[in-house]
């Protein structure tokens, strides 16, 4: 079973790479705030990159949609935004407490971070 | 003699299942059923490689009650599942190696065992008895999941009796119609029995409306549970869309809003199972509205899917059990992180979900693209299939979003949860990192997509690695990646809360059981009703009868001699005149 610590808050005992997998050692910057603020701007140059060669490479069966520019980019961006943008209202309208039903249909409460504090197995 | 040539393959894993649930539990049987787990699929494989030496092969004949049944017959269609089934029964062995129970490996490999007989049956009636019992199989892996799990795998085991049943029913008309043949070839809509096996397809396929039980019960199975079913049953219920349906028309449309609506629910789902189920719900979408298309192309990118998508989804459903077996919870709302404990097992995800995304070089890619074109190639005829089309690009926008980026972010990245846990057990990352390697040899340019196209029941020329269809996948991705990290960044992307998401199972959970509670409540208010005004009326008429004959009644009382005279005549009377008209 997993051991937990409040994130940013190593107990005293713990070295710095204590826990970690000594895979992971080396993309341990993967974690890092500054890395994870910039990622943005590999998924943007690699969509401006694709619309450019779209432009020299057009669909050889195309859509009624392909006459723009980066019509795929368009629609990706689109429906992503759209989708996501959905959760709100789905939420208010379909959330309800995790006993709703009442049948035991929590798998884990006992696992919730509400309920556990430090603890090793 | 028997000829083990003419015996259904599938029969062998069923047969694998009852040893294994009969040898008792001790060190050297729980080997024995590891060794059975994996080694009845490879076996069952070596079968169908020695029964499929033709482009079709029809055996296992039998007669009973003057119905001739043809229990077995492989071509180029059945095999793909069969050999499919027993790789992705292989996997599954080796992911639950760890697991010392006998209920799974037994319900595990007669589930599968059915599964594979199931397609290779040349009638309907074989199909409807192996249709029954991966039902009735699969059920104890849900129950596997602990007493949480109890009702949810009634309501499975339920709802696919009722599909097996109406499958039957659905047979028999459909035999009717056909001179009496329960042949299992194309069926159609030509008749009552064509809709009604198509209900039956539909409730084990995940049609909308009837696709509740995959999202209640998977994610309440045990770990090895879910990896295990959701490679059979859903998959099964595919082969006989694609051998029975072919071109017909409004699985299309039932297919495009299979891909759409789950996405939402995807969307606002807090536990990562349940989510896979959506999304495994999504994909069958494309399937189905590949097999409405029906061109050869369609097929072939359905069978490409179905081929890859098994890997890929399992490989997800390991992957997220994997974490679940560590850590104890598949909610994303208490995961991230996991990549400083289980970098291996977040590798194997990441695969999983490029997989499903259809990144180039990784699965769907090379197949996926099959259905997507196949519909746009019809659309130049039809136009209104452009909409098709457009719901499908839309899904896969939402399958990137599930997915690509919501399982693998918010388990092993996002932020950290603090959690420090062991990597997977070994055997689980073998049956991870053989899933996701077969992701990336079945999408390699050189030679990998070319093996999985040689399997498919048409000639394959179709090229998946043009720089336009790269070009354009690699928009659509992008745009989805750099939208996420947009709305992520502005606070717009939902943050993950534990809560129970209503679906349409609502309906019977909580809305039916009130009907069924109150019509049960009306009942017994009106039975007491009843009861007490028939009592009332009862003791009213013994009070009268007492109050006229009783020794202290009116009849008692004394009276004079001529009143009785009277009365005595005029009863005399009566009698006269009732013989008089009845006779």
């Amino acid at each position: 079973m997993s051991s937990i610590r409040k994130p940013g808050q190593p107990g005293k005992a713990m070295s710095k790479h204590e826990g970690i997998h000594p895979f992971a050692i080396p993309f341990l910057w993967l974690g890092n705030k500054k890395v994870i603020d910039r990622f943005i701007w590999i998924p943007f140059f690699g969509l401006i990159l694709t619309i450019l060669i779209g432009l020299l490479y057009p669909q050889k069966h195309p859509a009624p949609w392909d006459v723009l520019p980066g019509s795929w980019a368009l629609i990706g961006f689109v429906s992503y935004s759209l989708i996501v943008l959905c959760a709100k209202p789905l939420t208010f309208l379909l959330a309800r407490p995790e006993n709703y039903y009442g049948e035991g249909g929590l798998l884990d409460p006992e696992f919730s971070v509400e309920n556990v504090e430090d603890e090793n197995d | 003699m028997i000829d083990f040539l003419q015996i259904n393959p599938g029969v062998w894993l069923i047969l694998s299942g009852i040893i294994c649930a009969l040898i008792p539990n001790s060190f050297l049987t729980q080997l024995t059923r590891k060794c059975l787990v994996t080694g009845a699929p490879i076996f069952t494989a070596f079968m169908i490689t020695q029964i499929f030496t033709s482009d079709i092969v029809v055996g296992g004949k039998i007669s009973i009650a003057g119905i001739d049944l043809t229990t077995l017959r492989i071509d180029s269609l059945s095999m793909v599942w069969g050999y499919l089934f027993c790789l992705i029964g292989v996997l599954n062995g080796i992911f639950g190696l760890h697991e010392k129970c006998r209920i799974t490996d037994s319900s595990a490999l007669i589930y599968s065992g059915a599964a594979i007989a199931g397609v290779l049956s040349g009638d309907l009636l074989t199909l409807f008895l192996f249709w029954e019992l991966t039902a009735i199989s699969s059920v104890f892996l849900v129950w596997r999941g602990g007493e949480h799990a109890y009702a949810a795998g009634v309501r499975y085991l339920a709802l696919h009796v009722l599909s097996g049943v109406i499958l039957l029913i659905g047979a028999i008309i459909h035999a009717n119609y056909n001179g009496g043949s329960y042949a299992f070839d194309h069926i159609g809509l030509q008749n009552l029995g064509g809709w009604l096996i198509l209900l039956a397809i539909g409730i084990k396929c995940g049609f909308p409306f009837l696709h509740m039980w995959m999202q209640d019960a998977y994610p309440k199975a045990s770990v090895t549970g879910t990896v295990i079913l959701s490679a059979f049953t859903t998959k099964m219920a595919i082969y006989t869309l694609a051998r029975g349906y072919v071109g017909t028309e409004i699985l299309i449309y039932i297919g495009a809003v299979m891909t759409c609506f789950p996405v939402f629910f995807a969307l606002v789902e807090n536990d990562l199972r349940r989510v896979l189920s959506f999304s495994l719900n999504n994909q069958l979408g494309f399937m189905v509205c590949g097999i409405g298309i029906g061109t050869e192309l369609a097929i072939n990118g359905v069978v490409g899917q179905v081929f890859v998508h098994v890997i890929f989804k399992s490989l997800l459903f390991m992957s997220i059990g994997a974490v679940i077996y560590r850590v104890g919870t598949s909610k994303a709302s208490e995961l991230g992180g996991l990549f400083r404990s289980m970098p291996i097992t977040a590798l194997f995800c990441l695969i999983g979900a490029g997989s499903i995304a259809a990144f180039p070089l990784l699965a769907a890619f090379v197949t996926k693209a099959m259905i997507i074109s196949s519909v746009i190639y019809e659309a130049h005829h039809n136009s209104a299939l452009y909409v098709i089309a457009a719901m499908l690009l839309f899904a896969s926008a939402g399958v990137m979003e599930h997915s690509g980026i919501k399982v693998p972010y918010f388990t092993f990245f996002s932020h950290d949860s603090g959690r420090r846990v062991k990597e997977a057990p070994w055997n689980m990352l073998v049956a991870m990192g053989l899933a996701a390697s077969l992701c990336i040899f079945l999408a390699f340019p050189w030679g990998g997509y070319q093996m999985l196209y040689d399997l498919l029941p048409y000639e394959a020329d179709y090229k998946p690695y043009t720089v336009d269809h790269v070009v354009f996948q690699l928009q659509l991705l992008f745009a989805a990646i750099t939208a996420f990290c947009i709305l992520k960044k502005s606070g717009l992307y939902p943050a993950e809360k534990r809560s129970e998401i209503l679906d349409f199972d609502w309906f019977y959970r909580k809305c039916g059981l009130y009907i069924v509670k109150s019509i049960n409540h009306t009942w017994n208010a009106l039975d007491t009703r009843l009861s007490n005004a028939t009592r009332n009326t009862y003791n009213t008429i013994n009070k009268s009868l007492y109050g006229i004959f009783s020794p202290i009644g009116g009849f008692s009382k004394t009276a004079p001699s001529g009143l009785a005279a009277v009365m005595t005549a005029a009863m005399l009377i009566l009698v006269l005149i009732l013989v008089y008209f009845v006779r």
